[in-house]
């Protein structure tokens, strides 16, 4: 068949005859039964399930991910990469030469200095991986993890960053990770969408556009559990019309839609069916997920569930209740992992300490910290580490020099930097115990094996099984991918 | 043309290239009125016929390329939303103006930038504009529109996706504003006719969402599920209290004889009807 007939094809067939959001179909036929939610079972339907579980290109390492976003850009010369030198040159401007053709976001060239970090590095695991002390927990996990130092962006303004690592892009319209992760492999769960975002702290820059589908149908967007009352947007009845009065709609609809069927005959029909009654089991299932009261005390504990907020002034972290709120997110990305759920994407904004940074820094990291490492070890423990990949990312980093905006003298805080930043990996077929990439003595660009958001994509999605020049979608006469005109994959990375 | 964002030599043939380019003379002839060709086009015995499925086309022509019948679509999602306001008679049909902000749900605004999106609903009849005039803010784009699929609309799109969704269908079911439209819909079916026996006020509220008269068996079943509505509605007065909305709506003498339950039950049915596919669809 032509290409361009098979894409034709494959658009009427999975997309415009399709059901689903995020919801597996193919079980849900005997489920249904088995619950006797259904009269009649749903075979006949003949339902074709764009979330179906669909084969790789090759075996996979990971078949699931949790990407925690720290949106707004944590500082990596205070967290991840160790500078002795910089803190050496301390208060000391930067030759011309480097920052000549730079564009900083706020920075005043003429006046700006170096800003050294009063963190104290050490090594951690075997690996003897250096990490700041504001990273104690995550320490314990350094021989999981694969720290990259030297991966660097094109943007340096956080929306287009987010976009840019989030969709491959920096712009509107493009699919991000998790619908890609979606579209090429389906999702193993049954009653949840295969694409779930959690959020703690400030709304960040990027928004909705983080976890757009873009060009792909939108069967396979993010789907926000929000925090407080229904996870799911409309997930709870309207006031009045209770459990009852819904199954006895939900019936006469299935008549009725059926009726419909006979007279017209179009598969659409039998999609909206199917997709009414997932809608009912979502608003059975979301609960239960949500419900933590079936976890061990151990387990809340190591989260730190319930743990207050740290005594630090910290007015970007987004208002009370961050540290509870961020562990709970950490927690609900492994129950939803479990539930078969292929992508969770964790956002906490905002990391963008252009002043107290100090403060404002050990606020987040004493938030993240104890809950990320607890999310590994509890992976790990119950066996799911291996095939779920751990991401902790961001959009960039943060400069070596100190923010002097509106000429301000005493340097509190730092810019957005592009062009050299931390990222880590950790399970899902990736390397642990390892540092990958080298910046300079000064932490400003990068010394060996620069890695580029692409390739980092490429990377993601190799671990999955996915050629990234392979995995592709027919837009506007194009074959367009998640790595844009870019993307190799990083062979250290892999185990 | 089943390729119409690509015209170049990677694109496909059209199915019907006389037609096309007669359809191009046409539009010259009429003083290039889009206006003119939508109406020489929709007129057409062509687009004019049934969306029936026929089985002897199915192993011929599965896509319908040839029109040999009407095909069969979900409308866009703007005109969903038009659709439950019309039925309900909530929909201010004024042409033009300033962008409307409908109700967000809660906590959905707030994930803009840095909390910095003011999403002021808007107020009056405003609000139940058509959804043509929602306002676009890109890091927040109206949930219920981008469930049913309107485009990110910074990048261009030549044709929209078509998803039929779980998250769809919680939003017909549950979002505030179907809910009003379906509160709204039951107290003018509950109105309309109140003499007359349950079988003709079902024909009618079938008419007034779905255009077409049910048959004998689509009406029988919606008889009897608003008789269980209607139990149910009894049984819980609250609940039917709560549905019918009255004090809300303002609306104590709408049902003249009927009792709270039976409003309520209406406002039921008229939930279900708006959820039906044939109501979200063009056939």
């Amino acid at each position: 068949m032509h290409p361009i007939d098979e894409s034709i094809q494959r658009s009427r067939r999975d997309f415009l005859t399709s059901s689903a959001s995020g919801l597996g179909l193919a079980a849900l036929a005997s489920l249904l039964q088995a619950d006797g939610a259904l009269a009649e079972p749903l075979q006949e339907l003949k339902l074709t399930n764009p979330l179906a579980p669909k084969p790789p290109h090759f075996a996979p390492r990971a078949k699931r991910c949790i990407f925690i976003f720290l949106a707004g850009a944590p500082s990596q010369i205070d967290l991840f990469d160790p500078k002795p030198k910089l803190n050496e040159l301390h208060g000391q401007p930067l030759p011309e030469s480097m920052t000549k053709n730079v564009r900083f976001a706020f920075i005043q060239k003429e006046t700006a200095v170096l800003m050294g970090s009063p963190r104290k590095f050490k090594p951690y695991g075997e690996c003897g991986m250096e990490l700041s002390d504001f990273l104690p927990h995550l320490g314990t996990c350094a021989d999981d993890i694969a720290l990259i130092r030297s991966l660097y962006t094109t943007q340096f303004n956080h929306h287009p960053g987010q976009l840019m690592m989030n969709t491959g892009v920096p712009r509107f319209g493009r699919p991000s990770i998790g619908s890609w992760l979606n579209y090429g492999l389906g999702s193993e769960s049954q009653d949840l969408p295969g694409y779930v975002v959690l959020t703690a702290g400030r709304g960040t820059s990027g928004g909705a556009s983080n976890w757009s589908s873009g060009f792909l149908p939108s069967t396979y967007q993010g789907v926000l559990f929000r925090s407080q009352g229904n996870p799911v947007l409309n997930l709870g009845h309207p006031p009045g019309v209770t459990t009852e009065m819904e199954r006895a709609t939900l019936d006469g609809l299935l008549d009725l839609n059926r009726q419909r069927f006979t007279a017209e005959g179009d598969e659409e029909i039998n999609s909206r069916i199917a997709a009414y009654e997932l809608a009912f089991r979502m608003q059975m299932a979301a609960p239960e997920l949500i419900d933590l009261s079936d976890e061990t005390a151990e387990t809340r504990a190591a989260y730190g569930v319930d743990r207050p907020d740290a005594k630090i002034k910290a007015h970007r972290a987004g208002g009370p209740g961050q540290y509870a709120q961020f562990a709970t997110n950490c927690l609900l990305a492994r129950r939803l992992i479990e539930r078969g759920v292929r992508y969770v994407n964790l956002y906490h904004a905002s990391w963008d300490h252009h002043s107290n940074l100090n403060s404002e820094l050990a606020f987040n990291a004493g938030m993240a910290d104890q809950p990320v490492a607890a999310l590994i070890k509890d992976l790990k423990q119950r066996g799911l580490l291996d095939e779920t990949l751990v991401v902790w990312g961001a959009e960039f980093g943060r400069t070596p020099l100190g923010e002097n905006r509106g000429g301000r003298k005493l340097n509190t805080g730092r810019d957005h930097h592009p062009y050299a930043f931390s990222v880590w990996m950790a399970g899902g077929g990736v390397r642990g115990g390892q540092v990958v990439g080298r910046t300079d003595e000064l932490g400003w660009s990068i010394e060996e094996e620069p890695i580029h958001v692409n390739d980092f994509q490429a990377t993601l999605l190799h671990l999955f099984g996915l050629n990234h020049l392979k995995l592709t979608y027919n837009f506007r006469g194009l074959n367009v991918r998640l790595t844009n005109q870019g993307g190799k994959v990083i062979k250290k990375l892999l185990a | 043309m089943a390729t119409e964002d690509d015209f170049g030599s990677q694109g496909e043939r059209p199915s019907h290239p006389g037609l096309l380019d007669w359809l191009a003379s046409e539009f010259v002839r009429r003083d290039w009125s889009l206006k003119q060709l939508h109406k020489l086009i929709v007129m057409s015995a062509t687009y004019r016929q049934s969306s029936a499925a026929r089985p002897e086309l199915a192993a011929q022509d599965p896509n319908n390329r040839l029109l040999a019948r009407q095909s069969r679509f979900r409308v866009e999602a703007e005109i969903i939303r038009d659709l439950a306001l019309s039925v309900s008679g909530l929909l201010d049909v004024e042409i033009g103006g300033r962008s409307i902000r409908p109700p967000m749900p809660e906590g959905v605004a707030s994930l803009g930038y840095a909390d910095s999106v003011k999403w002021t609903e808007s107020k009056g009849a405003e609000k139940y504009r058509r959804g043509m005039y929602i306002f676009n803010q890109r890091t927040v784009p109206y949930p219920m529109l981008t469930a049913f699929d309107a485009p990110d609309s910074s990048i261009l799109c030549t044709r929209r996706e078509r998803s039929n969704t779980p998250l769809q269908a919680l939003t017909v079911l549950n979002d505030p504003v179907f809910f009003e439209c379906a509160q709204h819909l039951g107290h003018r079916l509950a109105s309309a006719l109140p003499e007359s026996p349950l079988k003709e006020q079902i024909q009618y509220a079938f008419r007034c969402c779905l255009s077409r008269p049910p048959s004998a068996e689509e009406a029988e079943r919606l008889q009897t599920l608003y008789q269980e509505l209607l139990t149910l509605c009894r049984k819980h007065p609250d609940s039917a209290a709560q549905l019918a909305g009255e004090q809300a709506l303002g609306k104590e003498q709408t049902s003249g004889k009927l009792d709270t339950a039976q409003v309520a039950a209406w406002v039921a049915l008229g939930r279900a009807l708006i959820n039906l596919d044939e109501f979200a669809t063009r056939e």
